[in-house]
C-alpha cells in the first residue's frame, strides 16, 4: 500500500517537473497575443411561432451577434443565439456544407441555404429570416415539406426500364450522361419550389419547380423507358401548366441549377408529341 | 355540409374496412380514410398518409399541351397582326380587323381564365370559382358579339384606334 | 420546473421534497409506482387525428410582401396585370358598344377624345402605350422562353432588361405618333 503510494507521489513529481520544463520552454519564445477584436454587433429578426401556444401570432425577435465572435455564414450565427441565447429557436440544419438542404429558409427576402449565406457584415441593416414561403409552419423556422417529398414521389424519381440488360449494367454514352448534368445535382431543399409564386398559390396540385425539374430529369435519362407514362402524367391543367415562367426559381437555387430551363423543355417536348 | 361529411367519412369507412379484409396492412388504410375525410385542398391536411404520392388529374391534352400550344401560336400570331395594323392604320382592313379582333379576344380570355385557375380555382371556391369562370365565358362571347358588331356596322378595331389616337 | 410539468412528474417531485432524507430509498419506490400521471389509452390510429388538429392550428408563412423585389417575379406579374388591364379595356369598350351603339360608336368616341385638353390626351396616351408596350416586348421575351431562347438565368435577366429599354423607348414613340 505504502509502496504504491510512494509511487504514485513520485509520479506525480516527474510529471510536475516534465510540465514546468514544457512551460519554461515554449515561454521563452515571444508568445503572439491575438489581439482583441472590437465588437461588432448586428442584428437578427428572426420569424418566430411556437406550437405550444397557438393562439400566439408569428412574431419576429430580435436578437444582436457579435460577427467578431460568430463564423462568417448565417448558419453559424443561429447556432450562436441558440447555443448562448435562445435554446428555444428551432430551424433545421445538418451537413452546414449546402449538400443537405436542411437549412432552406428565407434570409434578407430571398429562399437560401442558410450555411451556404454569408452574413453581410454592415452592422447597420439588420439580416430578417423567415422560414421558406407559403408553408405551413410546425415551429419557428421549420415548415411543413410533407406535400412537398409526396409530391416528388408522385413523379416516380428512379429508373424505370423493363428490358434490362441480362449481363451487365445500363450503358449510357457521355453526351446522354451530360444531358443530366445541372438536374441530378438537385437536394430537393425545397428553395424554389417554395420562391415560385404559382406553388404558392396552387401548391396542392401544381408540382413545383423542384418536382418538375426532377421529372425532367427521367424524362431525358436514356436509360429510361418510361417516358411516356412520365409525360402523360403531366397532361392536365395543373401539374405541369401553372408554371408562368417568372424564373424566380433559377433566380434562387442555392446550387445554381435551372429549373425553369428544365420546365420549358419539359412543355416543348410535351407540345411535340 | 356536415351530413355529406360525415356521409363521406362513412362511404371512406366502408371502402376502407372492405379494404382492410384483403389488405395485410389495415391501419394504413383507416389512416388514410380518417384524413381524407378532414383533407380541404390547400389546406395543412394533406391526402392519404405521408408515405403516399400525390395523385394526378385525369391526362387530358386539350387541358395540357393543346391548350398550351394553342395559346402560344395564338400569341404568336398576334406579332404580325399587330404589325400589319400598325401599317395599315387609318385605312379600313375589313379581314384585318375581323382577325384581331377575334385574336385579341380570345388572347384575353385565355389570359382572364388563367387568372382564375391561378387565383380562384373551382377546387378551393366551388361556388365563387365556377360562378366567375361561367361568367368570363358569357362575358367572352358578349364581347365577341360586340367587336364583330362594331367590325362591321362601324369603322373597325384598327382605325378607331388609330384615330382615337390622333384626335 | 417546465419540463417536469409537462411529463407528470411535478407532484412525485414534490413528494420527495417534503419526506424526510433518510426515507428516500423507500419513498423513491413509492414514487415509481404512486406517480400520479394521467394517462388516456388511445389506438394506434389517434395519432392522424392528433396530427392533423396540431396541423389545423399552422400558420402559412409569409411570402410575397417578405420575399425581395426581382426582376423575375415583378416583370411577370407586371405582364399579368398590363394584360389584364388592356383586357378590360378591350371587354369594356365592346360590351358598352353592343349595349349603347349610338352612344359609343365612333364618331361619338373620337369626338370626345378631340375634345379633351392636352395635357388629358398625353396623360392617356402614356397610360395606353406603356402597358401595351410591355405586355407586348415581354410577351416576345415568353415567347423565344417557350423557343427554348434566353432560358440561362443570365439570358432571362438581359431579356428582361431589354424589354425594359425598349418600353421606355416605344412609349415615348408611341406617345409622340
Amino acid at each position: 500500500m505504502q509502496s504504491v503510494l510512494a509511487r504514485s507521489s513520485a509520479l506525480r513529481q516527474n510529471a510536475l517537473k516534465t510540465s514546468v520544463r514544457s512551460f519554461a520552454s515554449s515561454s521563452a519564445r515571444a508568445q503572439a497575443v491575438p489581439s482583441e477584436k472590437p465588437v461588432l454587433n448586428k442584428q437578427f429578426k428572426i420569424y418566430r411561432w411556437n406550437p405550444d401556444e397557438p393562439g400566439d401570432k408569428p412574431t419576429l425577435q430580435t436578437y444582436n451577434v457579435d460577427l467578431n465572435q460568430c463564423g462568417p455564414m448565417i448558419l453559424d450565427a443561429l447556432i450562436k443565439i441558440k447555443n448562448e441565447m435562445d435554446p428555444t429557436l428551432t430551424f433545421r440544419r445538418s451537413c452546414r456544407e449546402g449538400i443537405c438542404g436542411s437549412c432552406a429558409m428565407n434570409i434578407n427576402g430571398q429562399n437560401t441555404l442558410a450555411c451556404l449565406c454569408r452574413i453581410d457584415r454592415d452592422s447597420g441593416k439588420d439580416t430578417k429570416i423567415y422560414p421558406l414561403p407559403h408553408m405551413y409552419i410546425v415551429k419557428d423556422l421549420v415548415p411543413d415539406l410533407t406535400l412537398f417529398y409526396k409530391q416528388y414521389k408522385s413523379i416516380e424519381p428512379y429508373l424505370q426500364n423493363d428490358n434490362p440488360p441480362a449481363d451487365r449494367e445500363h450503358l449510357q454514352s457521355p453526351e446522354d450522361r451530360r444531358k443530366l448534368d445541372g438536374m441530378y445535382e438537385c437536394i430537393l431543399c425545397a428553395c424554389c419550389s417554395t420562391s415560385c409564386p404559382s406553388y404558392w398559390w396552387n401548391q396542392d396540385e401544381y408540382l413545383g419547380p423542384a418536382t418538375l425539374m426532377a421529372a425532367y430529369r427521367w424524362m431525358a435519362d436514356s436509360r429510361d423507358t418510361y417516358k411516356a407514362q412520365r409525360k402523360e402524367k403531366l397532361q392536365n391543367e395543373m401539374s405541369l401548366y401553372r408554371c408562368h415562367t417568372i424564373f424566380n426559381c433559377a433566380r434562387t437555387c442555392p446550387k445554381g441549377l435551372n429549373p425553369a430551363a428544365a420546365i420549358a423543355k419539359i412543355k416543348l417536348e410535351l407540345a411535340a408529341e | 355540409m356536415s351530413a355529406s361529411l360525415i356521409a363521406r367519412s362513412a362511404v371512406n369507412q366502408r371502402i376502407a374496412s372492405t379494404f382492410a379484409r384483403s389488405s395485410l396492412r389495415p391501419l394504413a388504410f383507416t389512416a388514410r380514410s380518417v384524413s381524407d375525410a378532414a383533407y380541404v385542398p390547400g389546406g395543412p391536411i394533406y391526402k392519404g398518409t405521408v408515405n403516399d404520392p400525390t395523385t394526378f388529374p385525369p391526362p387530358s391534352k386539350t387541358h395540357g399541351s393543346y391548350h398550351w400550344a394553342f395559346e402560344r401560336l395564338l400569341s404568336a400570331g398576334l406579332v404580325p397582326l399587330t404589325a400589319a395594323a400598325f401599317v395599315t392604320s387609318g385605312s379600313s382592313h375589313a379581314l384585318l380587323d375581323g382577325l384581331l379582333g377575334m385574336s385579341l379576344v380570345m388572347h384575353s380570355h385565355i389570359g382572364f381564365d388563367s387568372v382564375l385557375v391561378d387565383y380562384l380555382h373551382p377546387r378551393k371556391f366551388p361556388i365563387l370559382g365556377r360562378a366567375l369562370t361561367w361568367a368570363l365565358r358569357a362575358t367572352t362571347v358578349t364581347v365577341l358579339v360586340g367587336v364583330y358588331q362594331f367590325n362591321t356596322n362601324d369603322i373597325g378595331l384598327i382605325e378607331l384606334i388609330a384615330k382615337v389616337w390622333h384626335a | 420546473m417546465m419540463s417536469a410539468r409537462a411529463v407528470g412528474l411535478g407532484p412525485a417531485l414534490r413528494q420527495v421534497a417534503l419526506k424526510p432524507r433518510f426515507g428516500q430509498a423507500p419513498a423513491l419506490r413509492t414514487l415509481v409506482s404512486k406517480r400520479a400521471i394521467q394517462t388516456q389509452s388511445l389506438p394506434p390510429s389517434a395519432s392522424q387525428e392528433i396530427l392533423n388538429a396540431q396541423r389545423l392550428k399552422r400558420p402559412s408563412s409569409p411570402h410575397f410582401t417578405i420575399y425581395q423585389p426581382q426582376l423575375t417575379w415583378l416583370s411577370s406579374i407586371a405582364n399579368r396585370m398590363t394584360g389584364a388591364a388592356l383586357s378590360v379595356l378591350l371587354y369594356g369598350y365592346a360590351i358598352a358598344y353592343l349595349a349603347a351603339p349610338t352612344i359609343f360608336d365612333s364618331t361619338h368616341v373620337i369626338e370626345f377624345v378631340a375634345g379633351l385638353p392636352d395635357a388629358v390626351k398625353i396623360a392617356g396616351k402614356t397610360i395606353l402605350a406603356a402597358p401595351f408596350a410591355f405586355h407586348s416586348l415581354n410577351g416576345l421575351r415568353h415567347l423565344s422562353w417557350d423557343m427554348g431562347k434566353f432560358l440561362s438565368l443570365k439570358g432571362a435577366y438581359q431579356a428582361g432588361y431589354a424589354v425594359l429599354g425598349a418600353t421606355a423607348v416605344s412609349t415615348v414613340a408611341l406617345v409622340l405618333m
